[in-house]
């Protein structure tokens, strides 16, 4: 089981300051939702946990072992995967981006190219070229390729964005399965509904610091857009 | 008009005929050219690299070099490496003006503007989550780096295309530094100023057919090329 612990996490673009010494940990298999105003921090957050993105400081804690994040950012790039509010796709077909993380000799690389095809239920575009995808069907191809690489955090910003009600019911799916292979998630969107049932913990960033969710986070009925009315009647 | 279609039709015999000495003058061009690209290229990348995604003192300055560099004249640019290599220029020892070697100089440093401003700028356009998808993927920082080459491949080629039609096509600096010795430093556009000034229309026509053939060529595979890259979101 994989714990990671990240102590006094800050970060100030310019004169504003976005984190303010913020605590966080993530174990295996369980899925954390963060919550937040626009401009919050939610995505320099997770760019940070990810190893993308350098915090004015921060020190992580992983396995018992305490070091500053400059020391482990190349551990953290190899442990986690970050994916894009809107992923981005190399140009190129479906298989082509998910043979992209794996190494190894061609025919195992395609075994698993056909087990992520499988997994994330995408065998019937595989040969399609990305471009030619819906926003639902990108994202799939997304999360397959991250899954391929076999990551021991997960870190999305806003996965459901701009979906129907069935694309995100989707994508929630294969988060569940993420979960239950022992991923450690970290999920940032505006309306935690939308992960009833898979996040285990739910905090809000506001102010440059982390706590539990407000009311305002929490116990929500569902949203209905105009596009999921749409969905549900054809459905 | 009588002469000019006598000396278009000895063009096309010189040209389909075989003429030995044309196609010499055409394989020169060709290998001057393709070696100073060949050269020029690595560098001109890894300088568009540094340009669009590295962050140090005098970027600003150098991309605007580079950009002024573009409408640098090849005579001007001819007559500073004259200059250079001339015997009593800095780099006299090397004993390399009048030869093959000189015209490939001058022809990087015409080509290196055009690669680099034309390559930073198809590279800056890259999405900045390429680079950043490849690296949560794992890519190595030199595997990141071939991915984005190859998400601004379209842009990088025209860069490669438009280079090699100004250098292939230049008379100033080849004429400065090779010389125009007959089977030797003799290419294309210099061979077209001899003949133009002996009035021998004819090889001129034929040499000017070959360059306009291959600017046609490039500017249609250029077409075909871009006309391929999709932008991906």
């Amino acid at each position: 089981m994989t714990e990671l612990t990240y102590s006094a996490v800050r970060k100030t673009y310019g004169k504003r300051e976005i984190l303010a010494g913020v605590d966080f940990s993530l174990r295996s298999g369980r899925c954390v939702l963060l919550c937040g105003e626009n401009g919050a921090g939610k995505s320099t957050l997770l760019r940070i946990l990810a190893g993308m993105e350098r915090p004015d400081y921060a020190s992580v804690t992983r396995d018992g072992v305490t070091r500053r994040w400059r020391e482990v950012k190349k551990r953290l790039l190899a442990d986690c995967i970050y994916l894009h509010q809107t992923p981005y796709l190399f140009e190129g077909s479906v298989r082509y981006n998910l043979n992209y993380p794996l190494r190894g000799a061609r025919a195992i690389r395609e075994s698993f190219v056909r087990e992520g095809l499988a997994w994330s239920g995408l065998d019937a575009i595989a040969d399609q070229a990305v471009h030619q995808l819906s926003g639902g069907e990108r994202q799939r191809v997304a999360l397959a390729r991250a899954w391929l690489r076999r990551p021991k955090v997960m870190l999305l910003d806003e996965p459901t964005t701009n979906m129907d009600h069935a694309c995100r019911q989707r994508t929630v799916e294969l988060l569940h399965a993420l979960k239950q292979e022992g991923v450690a998630l970290v999920v940032t969107s505006h309306d935690p509904n939308h992960f009833v049932g898979v996040a285990d913990e739910v905090l809000e960033l506001a102010s440059g610091c982390l706590g539990r969710a407000g009311p305002a986070y929490m116990d929500l009925p569902e949203k209905v857009t105009p596009i999921d009315r749409r969905a549900r009647a054809t459905a | 008009m009588g002469s000019i279609a006598e000396s278009t039709q000895q063009a096309l015999v010189l040209l389909f005929g075989g003429d030995p000495d044309l196609w010499v003058i055409i394989g020169i061009s060709f290998k001057v050219s393709l070696t100073a690209l060949l050269i020029a290229t690595p560098f001109a990348i890894a300088m568009a690299f540094l340009l669009a995604f590295g962050r140090f003192p005098g970027r600003r300055l150098l991309i605007t070099t580079f950009n002024t560099l573009l409408s640098f004249p090849a005579v001007v640019v001819g007559l500073t490496f004259y200059i250079l290599l001339s015997r009593q220029g800095p780099l006299g020892e090397w004993q390399l003006l009048f030869t093959q070697p000189a015209m490939v100089i001058g022809q990087i440093a015409l080509a290196l503007p055009i690669l680099i401003a034309m390559g930073h700028s198809s590279l800056q356009a890259t999405d900045r989550r390429a680079w950043e998808t490849a690296r949560t993927l794992g890519a190595s920082r030199t595997r990141a780096v071939m991915t984005l080459m190859r998400e601004a491949r379209f842009g990088l080629l025209a860069a490669l295309l438009a280079a090699f039609g100004r250098i292939i096509a230049e008379v100033g600096a080849s004429m400065m530094l090779g010389g125009n010795i007959l089977h030797y430093t003799r290419n294309i556009p210099t061979a077209i100023a001899l003949e133009t000034s002996k009035g021998e229309f004819a090889q001129g026509i034929a040499l000017g057919l070959v360059l306009l053939m291959m600017a046609f060529l490039l500017n249609g595979l250029l077409q075909v090329v871009q006309g391929k890259g999709r932008p991906v979101a």
